[in-house]
Parts: structure tokens; C-alpha cells; sequence
């Protein structure tokens, strides 16, 4: 066997070293699930977990207000459109994308597609309460009253499955 | 009586390219934050050490006694079973290159692409073992891609470094007093 030879099949043994490392943990990486933190709020899409935060992570985001019509106090907190993009490519998110948003200890769940979430004017946007749990509250007619928030979010799901 | 593989001389010879392996890796600190850049002095001491006692096993040799050393003296962050297999495949890959590249580590292409190879079995090394027990390893957060081509790079590097080291030693005539010790 020629010198050039053996260098070509030493180079190709190499090459396929590496290729088999990134193979497997690009494998890797889409089989394991992430792991939610101790009371962090999970966000599902398609019924698999994709990512879970807990208030303090969202302390980055630019924070948004608005003055509720019910009651005339400002509600402040993060838009869940910002939420949502922290964890979820917006090239997965189609205008007539189903988002749920559910509190289980309250039985509330709102309803709701992404061009609702992403439009601004509409404030769908979560409120810090001073228990410190979230509250989903909007400028939407159907969300736009204490009875019509939820309160005490604990889940998110993106095109839940019926 | 049979003759032994490897001569007393040379056995001291390769114990002390391990040694240096260890003092290198303790004593030579490059502040490049980047993953496998050790491998510049390490490969360079692997690939003379394959020159001067050119035998099949020479790398081997250093890399598993470097590897015990470096085990006792508690190197590396992520336990002595990690260190000890790491060095030790440091030279195992670089002999097996060398073997299939036909054993001349002066050669400036043979040399980088042994040590390559060789670097690479301690970066395999490490995410394996990484990946197993799901140990954080640096590496992983770093970026895989950019640590393996960290890993060449370096290794190769290390390999060239070494080559021209040995092609030194040739021309000071270290061979031919080597051949009269033996």
C-alpha cells in the first residue's frame, strides 16, 4: 500500500470519527427531554415538553403594562409572545396556532391562536402576582375581566393534541 | 535468553517522556480558552517520544504511564478513571496511526496526522465517558464542533512540532548517539 494511501484511509478514519460524534449527539440531543426546575411553568408543543421557566427567567424580557377596563389597575408583567419566542423558533409558530394556557389549581384554561399572541395591541401578557404565580390577562375581549384571567398558570401548550 | 521487546534504556527513555508529558500539562499554562489546546506540547512530546524509540507500542507506553501518573497525581477534573483513559488513548491512537501510516514520525505529514488521530482518542475519551454518565464536560458547552476542531487543530499542530523536533535531534546527531547506547 502506497504512503498517499495510507494517509487517504487515515484521514477518512478520522473523518468518519468526528461525523459519528456529531451524529450521535445530534441524536442525542433531540431524544432527551429537558428537565423542569422545581415549580417552573413547562411548555409543551405537539405534547412534548420543549422547554419550562420560572418567573425569575424571564427577568430579562422587556416588561409591558396596561390599565385593565375593569377595575382601572395596571397590569404589568412580560408578553407571553416574548415568553414563548425564549423557547420556540418563530418559524414553528403559524398564525392559526393553537395556545393554551392552563391553570390547574383554578380549572381555567384560555384559548388562544398565535396571531392573537403576537399582535401587541393586544397585551396577552402574564401579570406577577405577589404569591408569586403568573397571570394570564389580555386587552381580548374574552380575556379582558378578573373572571376571564388565569390566574395561577401552570401550563403551557402549543397545538395541544384533542 | 529471549530478548526483551523494549531495552532498559529505552524503557527509562519513554518513563521520562511520560514524566514530562505530566510536568508539561502542570507547568504549561496557555491562556487560549480553547478545548485541546494542551495538545500542542502533549502531542509534540508523544511523537518524539515515537521517534526516538521507534517501536510499536512506544506511544502506548508513555501514554499509559503518563496516564498513571497523572491518575496519582490527581490531574484532570473529572476523576482518575477519566485522566488514566485519556492519556493512556492519547497513545494508543497515535500508535495505531503510526502503524497504519507506516512508523515515521519525522515525516511531517505522518507526524500531524498521527497526532491528530491521537489528540482525537482523548477528546473521544472524554465525551464518551461525558456522555455515559452524564458528567458535564466543558467541551459540551463550549460547542462540540468548535472542541473537535479544537482537538485537530491543536493535535496537529502538536504533531508538526514535534516532527521538527525530531528532524532537529537528527541533525545534532542525537540518533547516533542513541544507537551507541542502545
Amino acid at each position: 500500500m502506497s504512503q498517499r494511501t495510507r494517509i487517504l484511509i487515515a484521514v477518512g478514519v478520522l473523518a468518519l470519527l468526528v461525523a459519528a460524534v456529531l451524529v450521535i449527539e445530534a441524536l442525542r440531543g433531540s431524544s432527551v427531554e429537558p428537565t423542569l426546575a422545581p415549580g417552573a411553568i413547562p411548555i409543551y408543543r405537539d405534547g412534548k415538553l420543549e422547554a419550562g421557566f420560572v418567573p425569575d427567567d424571564l427577568a430579562a424580557l422587556e416588561e409591558a403594562s396596561f390599565v385593565d377596563a375593569e377595575e382601572g389597575k395596571t397590569q404589568q408583567g412580560w408578553l407571553l409572545r416574548d415568553i414563548l419566542l425564549l423557547y420556540v423558533r418563530e418559524n414553528k409558530l403559524k398564525p392559526d396556532t393553537r395556545i393554551v394556557v392552563t391553570s390547574s389549581s383554578r380549572g381555567k384554561a384560555a384559548e388562544l391562536t398565535w396571531a392573537e399572541v403576537a399582535d401587541p395591541a393586544h397585551w396577552v401578557m402574564f401579570d406577577l402576582s405577589g404569591r408569586g404565580t403568573l397571570k394570564l390577562v389580555s386587552t381580548l375581549e374574552r380575556l379582558d375581566v378578573r373572571d376571564e384571567w388565569v390566574q395561577d398558570v401552570d401550563k403551557i401548550e402549543i397545538d395541544p393534541k384533542p | 535468553m529471549k530478548e526483551r521487546y523494549f531495552s532498559t534504556f529505552q524503557l527509562i527513555l519513554l518513563a521520562l517522556f511520560a514524566a514530562l508529558i505530566v510536568v508539561a500539562k502542570i507547568a504549561l499554562r496557555l491562556p487560549l480558552q480553547l478545548s485541546g489546546h494542551s495538545g500542542v506540547f502533549w502531542m509534540a512530546i508523544v511523537i518524539v517520544a515515537a521517534g526516538v524509540v521507534p517501536k510499536v507500542g512506544a506511544a502506548s507506553l508513555v501514554g499509559l504511564t503518563s496516564g498513571l501518573i497523572a491518575a496519582f497525581l490527581g490531574l484532570g477534573d473529572f476523576g482518575a478513571l477519566n485522566t488514566f483513559l485519556s492519556y493512556t488513548m492519547v497513545g494508543v491512537g497515535t500508535d495505531l496511526a503510526l502503524l497504519l501510516l507506516g512508523r515515521a514520525p519525522e515525516n511531517l505529514v505522518v507526524a500531524a496526522l498521527a497526532a491528530t488521530f491521537g489528540h482525537f482518542c482523548k477528546f473521544l475519551v472524554k465525551w464518551g465517558l461525558g456522555a455515559l454518565t452524564g458528567a458535564p464536560v466543558g467541551f459540551i458547552a463550549l460547542g462540540l464542533a468548535k472542541a473537535i476542531v479544537g482537538y485537530l487543530v491543536f493535535g496537529a499542530l502538536g504533531g508538526l512540532l514535534g516532527a521538527l523536533t525530531l528532524r532537529a535531534l537528527r541533525r545534532a546527531g542525537f540518533f547516533s548517539y542513541l544507537a551507541e547506547k542502545k
